[in-house]
């Protein structure tokens, strides 16, 4: 994963800018108010757990079994199901980097399952021991001898309360039996009044309260004697007293009530049902009511009270059980929650920078090395990552040099090679042979000019120089480089000359020694020029010099002779005849013979002095048509055929001096064959010469050939032909071919002979078109 | 530990026994326009519940009643529904014994004893042919029942699984003919 972050810290070297990605969502781990709340509600949920605890026996049994209870096992319940997630979450996610193979996750797994241990275990271990604690603590609530004290208390108050309740009922029915029923009937007060004066006065009961009973409606109150004993301030005739007696009047037994007091204590108050003596029929109801104190009665009821809330507390002993053993629960939860929460925070925290640095040194090796970590705390991993961030941009500004020198390498080794193409290609298209030897003596290059010039194939490249030059003809090239000094750079130089095919190559070779930067030898580099024709060029203008001043010192004694020898013949015209004749048969031989030197020396000066061409578009076949009319019916044994293109472009020649090649070259062929009689050919054939043209429009030339059947050239002689003062003919002055050569030569032309098949020879010559 | 766990095992047992030994008898009496619903708690009155009623907590036991129809295809359809409410407070100083009944949240009694047996049958008992229904929405000839749920609060709920329900169920089919 690449991930470009926090580009703006000041340690990190400067890099292009671009844009940011938006600001990621702290998550609540990394968020120190967030965290700041949770352990405020942490610890407000634990001061909550207490004070409820501390409360929870002054709380409603309804209220603490129907909503406490519940509300504490469901958050218990809540809270084990986060913490089984929080494990189960945690246990899968180190299984699955344990099986992506990533780094560190066996050490992540060791961290966080040891924090677990030392989270899980004391706080198991303390929560069976709390619970134990808890359920030992509430058994001791209950003791038989605390029991027996709050029964036997509240069985005090309740047979106080009892005796009460029994006096006072007696006096009730006393009174009721007392007081006459006629009185009451009638709504007699005063006599009502004087029968109850002496149960009050006398301290019997502290009021008496008469209800007469009328037919089919509610007791009313008739009359009410009080003692001055009583507290001031009671309710007289109060609802509970007209409830009462209304009860008595209805036949129920239940004719007893306490009613609290306003300033403290109660009225026990009893009812009692007056009847008619003589019918039996209840004519009235009698409330006697007897004070109790107030400090006896709060003492009373303290001690039921605490009675009660004793037997409470071991009727509800089970839901309180049940509520302190929740809230410690859920402490305990809390505290495991939290402390496997901190646990796993610390194992990713150590863990996370080093999974950060490795994958960023990842992504690094990867060659991303605009890779960055973000820092995510301030301590020792935080200066980690920054030294990593900071090596990252250093790599990678070391990384754009090196492709800026990689790319100035490049376009370096392209030019290089570039110019050793070109250099190549030179090479290969000179005619100038080059070879070049390795400082081992090895041939390292060698141009294709080479190769034709020595006659020698590619595959000499790597092969050892004495090797390759140790063939017979070569081995002048061997000696020419042991010549050369490997400590200077002077050249060695020598003209050596070759046989190729019976001809003779002559090669100007020249080696030269290389010099390391060392100075040291570093190999050799052997040149050589072909200069076969410029040797011939140099023999032919010597033989044209030749040829003028032998034409000149030769020609000048001739005209002087030929006179002679004519004055001669004519002095000894009148001689004897014998003398005559033989004076006839001298002068005509020296006149013949002057005239062939003649002949002989107006060929050399032609030779010496031929004219440059006058080349106008001619038709070559025209040309050698007309030229070779000359021979018609002149050789009868001779066949001379045409074989003349058809559509040959016109072509810039002079004609004459064409005609003069032509003339040439089919004379040569005649005398090859044996002149104008020659016989048959040994295969039969009769003596044939074929002249023909050709044009070949790719090269731009047209070809003319002039081929016989005649016995053929030796290879030896075919490159000597064109040289001048060389013939194979008796009477031949050697210059023929060369002046075809020259003419050949100055229309930008070439000639070449060849064999002919299966005998003769070939004389082809090429002239642009 | 392993002694407390048997314990806690042995009380639940038992207190799902007791429980299940309680019954309720329901019967629907439909007339005059009224579903008149008589029914009776027997076995309730557990030791467990004489003590807390001893205790002086005020102990209330709670029956709903549901008048209902069968479906064979779906749930059965609640035609109507109370609650009839008996609370019993002891006073453990003038051992009187305070009883009150509610239906819907309206006090329709409150009666005071001093006889254990009469706040018993008052609490259990004393619901006999109680009008609680119009019969005006129900069709003629068609079954109906009439189902009564009872429970006791507050509840003596345990520490592992609080919502563990003790609640007595009684139901008793009738026909109604107008």
């Amino acid at each position: 994963m690449t991930t470009v972050r926090d580009a703006r810290r000041p340690t990190l070297p400067a890099r292009p800018p671009r844009a940011l990605p938006p600001p990621e969502r702290r998550p609540f781990r990394d968020n120190p108010r967030l965290i700041l709340l949770g352990i405020i509600l942490l610890f407000g949920a634990l001061a909550a757990m207490i004070v409820l605890a501390d409360q929870s026996t002054e709380l409603s049994p309804d209220f603490l079994s129907e909503v406490v209870l519940y509300a504490l096992s469901a958050a218990d319940l809540t809270m084990v199901l986060a913490l089984v997630f929080v494990l189960a979450r945690n246990v899968v996610k180190l299984l699955v980097e344990r099986r992506r193979g990533l780094p560190f996750s066996r050490f992540r797994a060791k961290l966080v399952l040891a924090m677990l241990g030392l989270t899980i275990i004391p706080s198991v271990l303390v929560l069976l021991v709390g619970g134990e604690l808890i359920r030992s603590s509430t058994e001791r609530w209950f003791s038989q001898p605390i029991d027996d004290v709050l029964r036997s208390a509240n069985e005090i108050a309740v047979d106080y309360y009892r005796d009460r309740e029994t006096v006072v009922a007696n006096h009730a029915e006393r009174i009721a039996r007392v007081v006459p029923a006629a009185a009451v009937e009638a709504g007699d007060f005063d006599a009502v009044r004087s029968a109850l004066a002496p149960e009050v006065t006398q301290g019997r009961v502290g009021l008496v309260e008469v209800y007469r009973i009328h037919e089919g409606s509610a007791p009313t109150p008739l009359v009410a004697v009080e003692s001055p004993s009583l507290p001031l301030g009671h309710p007289r005739s109060s609802a509970s007293a007209d409830r009462l007696a209304a009860r008595v009047a209805s036949g129920s037994t239940d004719r007893r009530v306490h009613e609290p007091l306003d300033g403290g204590g109660e009225l026990v108050r009893a009812g009692a049902l007056m009847r008619d003596p003589a019918t039996n029929r209840p004519v009235g109801v009698v409330i006697a009511s007897d004070h109790l104190a107030g400090e006896f009665a709060e003492h009373s009821r303290r001690i039921t009270e605490a009675y009660e809330q004793y037997r409470q507390l071991r009727v509800l002993k089970r839901p309180l059980e049940g509520v302190y053993l929740s809230l410690f629960l859920m402490m305990t939860l809390m505290i495991l929650v939290g402390a496997t929460w901190m646990g796993l925070y610390l194992a990713k925290r150590i863990t996370r920078p080093v999974q950060m640095l490795a994958a960023g040194a990842r992504e690094i090796g990867a060659g991303r090395l605009d890779h960055r970590i973000e820092p995510e705390t301030r301590d020792e991993f935080g200066s980690l990552v920054e030294a990593f961030n900071t090596m990252a941009g250093e790599l990678a500004g070391s990384q754009r040099k090196l492709e800026r020198s990689r790319l100035d390498l490049e376009r370096k080794n392209q030019q290089l090679d570039e110019r050793r193409r070109y250099i190549e290609t030179v090479l290969e298209r000179i005619a100038t042979g080059v070879i070049s030897l390795g400082a081992d003596g090895r041939v390292g290059t060698i141009n294709a000019a080479a190769l034709r010039l020595l006659e020698l194939d590619g595959a000499v490249v790597g092969a050892r120089a004495e090797d390759v030059f140790a063939r017979e003809d070569l081995r002048p090239l061997e000696a020419l480089l042991k010549r050369i000094h490997p400590s200077t750079a002077d050249p060695a130089a020598q003209e050596i000359a070759l046989t190729r095919e019976g001809r003779e190559l002559h090669l100007a070779t020249a080696a030269t020694p290389l010099q390391g930067e060392d100075g040291g030898f570093a190999g050799a580099v052997l040149v050589f020029d072909d200069v076969t024709p410029l040797i011939r060029t140099q023999r032919v203008a010597a033989w044209r010099d030749v040829a003028r001043r032998l034409a000149h010192e030769i020609k000048n004694p001739l005209t002087p002779i030929q006179l002679s020898a004519e004055r001669m013949r004519r002095h000894f015209g009148g001689a004897p005849a014998a003398a005559r004749a033989l004076v006839e048969e001298c002068t005509t031989t020296i006149v013949g013979e002057v005239e062939s030197l003649k002949n002989l020396v107006d060929e050399f000066a032609q030779f010496a002095r031929m004219p440059a061409p006058r080349a106008v578009p001619s038709d070559l076949n025209g040309v050698l048509a007309d030229t070779l009319a000359l021979y018609k019916d002149l050789f009868h044994e001779v066949r001379i055929e045409r074989q003349f293109a058809e559509g040959l472009p016109a072509i810039r020649v002079d004609v004459e001096q064409i005609r003069r090649v032509v003339i040439n070259l089919v004379d040569n062929a005649v005398e090859a064959l044996g002149g104008g009689a020659a016989a048959a050919r040994p295969s039969g054939d009769p003596p044939t010469i074929v002249v023909g043209t050709r044009a070949d429009a790719a090269n731009g030339v047209v070809r003319l050939t002039v081929s016989d059947n005649g016995p053929g050239i030796s290879a030896a002689d075919r490159d000597k032909l064109f040289m001048p003062y060389y013939s194979t003919k008796r009477r031949g002055s050697g210059l023929g071919l060369a002046i075809v050569r020259r003419i050949i030569a100055e229309h930008g032309g070439s000639i070449e002979v060849t064999d002919n098949v299966p005998t003769g020879t070939v004389f082809t010559v090429e002239l642009p078109m | 530990m392993m002694r407390r766990g048997l314990a806690a095992l042995f009380w639940a047992v038992m207190l799902t026994a007791a429980a299940a030994a309680a019954q309720l008898q329901v019967t629907p009496l439909p007339r005059d326009g009224r579903v008149l619903v008589s029914f009776k708690l027997a076995n309730a009155f557990t030791d467990e519940i004489r003590a807390a009623v001893h205790s002086g907590l005020t102990i209330s036991f709670v029956y709903r009643i549901d008048l209902k129809r069968s479906s064979a295809l779906w749930l059965d359809s609640t035609i109507a529904t109370t609650e009839i409410t008996a609370t019993v407070r002891y006073d453990n100083l003038t051992r009187v014994y305070h009883v009150t009944r509610t239906q819907d949240g309206r006090i329709e009694r409150a009666e005071t004893t001093e006889r254990e047996e009469d706040a018993r049958t008052w609490l259990t008992s004393d619901f006999d042919k109680l009008p609680l229904f119009s019969s005006a929405s129900l069709e003629a000839n068609s079954e109906y029942y009439v189902r009564v749920r009872a429970h006791t609060t507050p509840r003596n709920a345990s520490f592992v699984w609080p919502w563990e329900r003790h609640d007595v169920t009684g139901q008793t089919k009738f026909t109604f003919v107008p």
